[in-house]
């Protein structure tokens, strides 16, 4: 089949109503990633080289912006799987009308994003924020006693917000693996709670639990409208994100930068995506 | 206990930022004390008298219309093929299309930018740049929709039995397939407004200034908190929220019965 040599009718009758859809997104998607791997390698005089790179490496700020966005990730990551899993074993238990509740409520959040969301968030706990005001009336504290929306806590605050929907609303389907009837069969084999997730449970659930994490993480270095919100005022988190997006903006001739970024938030993320999908291909075992 | 106060304190996070937009959006003064000191809509009707937000609704709106249409036009006849003659067609565009979820629309934007600049120049900062590039990060929502209803609908055997009667392949897409997946389209094309009405990195990187979308908008005004007016900002956010949570809940409701996967699922891949 392969080693037969298409003639041009034959190959057009195969792929042509698809060849417009594969040639766009080659176009749009493909070649410019790969363009953005060859970017980060040119050098000013045509050849090619580590200069963008190491140039990146020994810049302070793209560092902080590094370590930031990684930082960001696994933290995020790690705070939503800690309330998210809890939350969605509780919601899986919850009858019909609570979980039909917690369900839309879980897709509000999850609607609420963007520019919007960091709004939300500055009229809450800014420094005339309702909840500012709020505490000051009810308990007199004085001053705005929340971290600053900007803050490496403040995006922490703002990014779950859309992170532990993600979370909840991805692990639900797994949880209904766990079947009721093991639970059961575990009491009549007189287990207590502990041993039912120490043996069953948990060994069952984490491939999802883990691949929530990874999806988690690969969605929060990416993460721009939010983080460009938050971050306009002076002195805010750097991120790998907004620094690609300033270097875009300010300087035409810039790009290796953005590209060393970028191809860096590429590598991440396929990584991150890679191992997600191993993790559900082991989980899919149960199912 | 624990469980309830696990519960209430939720609730409680993820509705508070919500109440303050709304009552933002309707507050005749609030600068210092924990409720508004009065309510008013008049915020909302001034806010669409606005030039500039009716503007900027216009323009998400155009290409909204314009990257549906797009996609319609790339991913109909695609996903026909492949699921009637070629699977090979379906496997590659699944791997392409697994680039809009796992690498972050700003990345996106930074190489579509830079290919421009080598490739064309002169399409810099146009709105066909713009509405190309959407597409191209929506495309996935569109074809997984349009594939799922093509094999829901029975295309293999719609096309066996439409050939059997004479018809062209293109006379069998547009008579008989089209109509049979109307359902999927109209499910995809609303994930996709929602993508195209909420998207800000490619807005932002690829034309700023020269094409105001919504979202650019609503940066606008949030970055320049002093100059910017809070109560339509407030406004905005909370209409953005409504459109975007009624496309979901739409999508749902057309989806009745497969629901989990296209909820939320803008995320899963």
């Amino acid at each position: 089949m392969l080693t037969r040599r298409l003639s041009p009718r034959r190959f057009l009758t195969r792929w042509g109503p698809a060849l417009p859809l594969l040639v766009f997104t080659t176009a749009t998607l493909v070649l410019p990633a790969i363009m953005l791997v060859y970017e980060s390698f040119a050098l000013p005089d045509g050849g090619l080289g580590f200069e963008h790179i190491t140039k990146v490496a020994s810049n302070p700020v793209d560092r902080q912006a590094i370590g930031g966005s990684l930082a960001l990730g696994v933290v995020q990551a790690t705070l939503a799987t800690a309330i998210g899993a809890p939350a969605a074993w509780l919601i899986t238990r919850m009858r019909l009308g609570g979980r039909a509740f917690w369900l839309s409520l879980m897709n509000v959040a999850s609607n609420f994003a963007g520019i919007g969301l960091a709004f939300g968030f500055v009229a809450l706990i800014g420094s005339t924020g309702m909840l500012t005001l709020i505490l000051k009336a009810l308990l007199g504290v004085e001053g705005n006693p929340f971290p600053s929306t900007g803050s490496f806590n403040g995006m922490n605050l703002v990014y779950l917000y859309f992170n532990v929907p993600m979370f909840v609303l991805l692990t639900l389907p797994a949880l209904s693996v766990l079947k009721n009837d093991w639970q059961e069969a575990a009491e009549v084999c007189k287990a207590t709670r502990w041993q039912f997730w120490r043996y069953v449970g948990i060994p069952v659930l984490s491939p999802f639990v883990i691949a929530g994490w990874l999806l988690v993480f690969t969605w929060t270095i990416g993460v721009y409208a939010v983080a460009y919100a938050v971050a306009a005022s002076p002195g805010s988190q750097k991120l790998i994100t907004l620094q690609i997006g300033t270097t875009l903006e300010t300087s035409v001739f810039g790009l290796g930068r953005a590209a060393v970024l970028s191809v860096l938030l590429m590598i991440l993320a396929i990584g991150a995506t890679v191992l997600y999908r191993l993790c559900l291909k082991r989980a899919a075992r149960w199912l | 206990m624990t469980r309830r106060v696990f519960l209430g304190l939720l609730a409680v996070y993820f509705g508070l930022p919500l109440l303050a937009a709304l009552l933002y959006s309707v507050a005749t003064r609030w600068t210092d004390t924990p409720l508004p000191d009065g309510y008013t809509l008049s915020h909302w009707i001034n806010v669409f008298a606005k030039p500039d937000v009716v503007g900027a609704l216009g323009r998400s709106l155009l290409l909204s219309a314009v990257v549906v249409v797009i996609e319609i036009v790339l991913v109909v006849p695609a996903a026909y093929w492949s699921v009637v003659h070629n699977p090979r067609i379906g496997s590659m565009i699944q791997t392409i299309a697994v680039i809009p979820f796992a690498i972050p629309w700003v990345v996106v934007g930074a190489g579509i930018q830079l290919v421009t600049k080598s490739v064309a120049p002169q399409l810099f900062g146009t709105f066909w740049l713009l509405a190309a590039s959407t597409a191209a990060i929506s495309f996935p929502f569109m074809y997984r929709a349009v594939e799922s209803s093509l094999l829901a609908a029975g295309a293999v055997q719609l096309s066996e039995a439409a050939a059997t009667c004479g018809a062209s392949p293109m006379r069998t897409l547009l008579k008989v397939i089209v109509p049979a997946i109307r359902g999927g389209v109209v499910s995809g094309a609303l994930l996709v407004i929602a993508t195209a009405m909420n998207e800000f990195a490619l807005a932002k990187i690829l034309v700023g200034v020269s094409f105001e979308t919504l979202p650019l908008w609503s940066a606008r005004q949030f970055v320049s908190r002093t100059l910017g007016d809070p109560n339509a900002l407030a406004v905005v956010t909370i209409f953005t929220f409504g459109l975007l949570f009624a496309l979901s809940a739409l999508v749902v409701w057309l989806g009745r019965g497969r629901v989990s996967a296209s909820m939320g699922g803008n995320t899963i891949s």
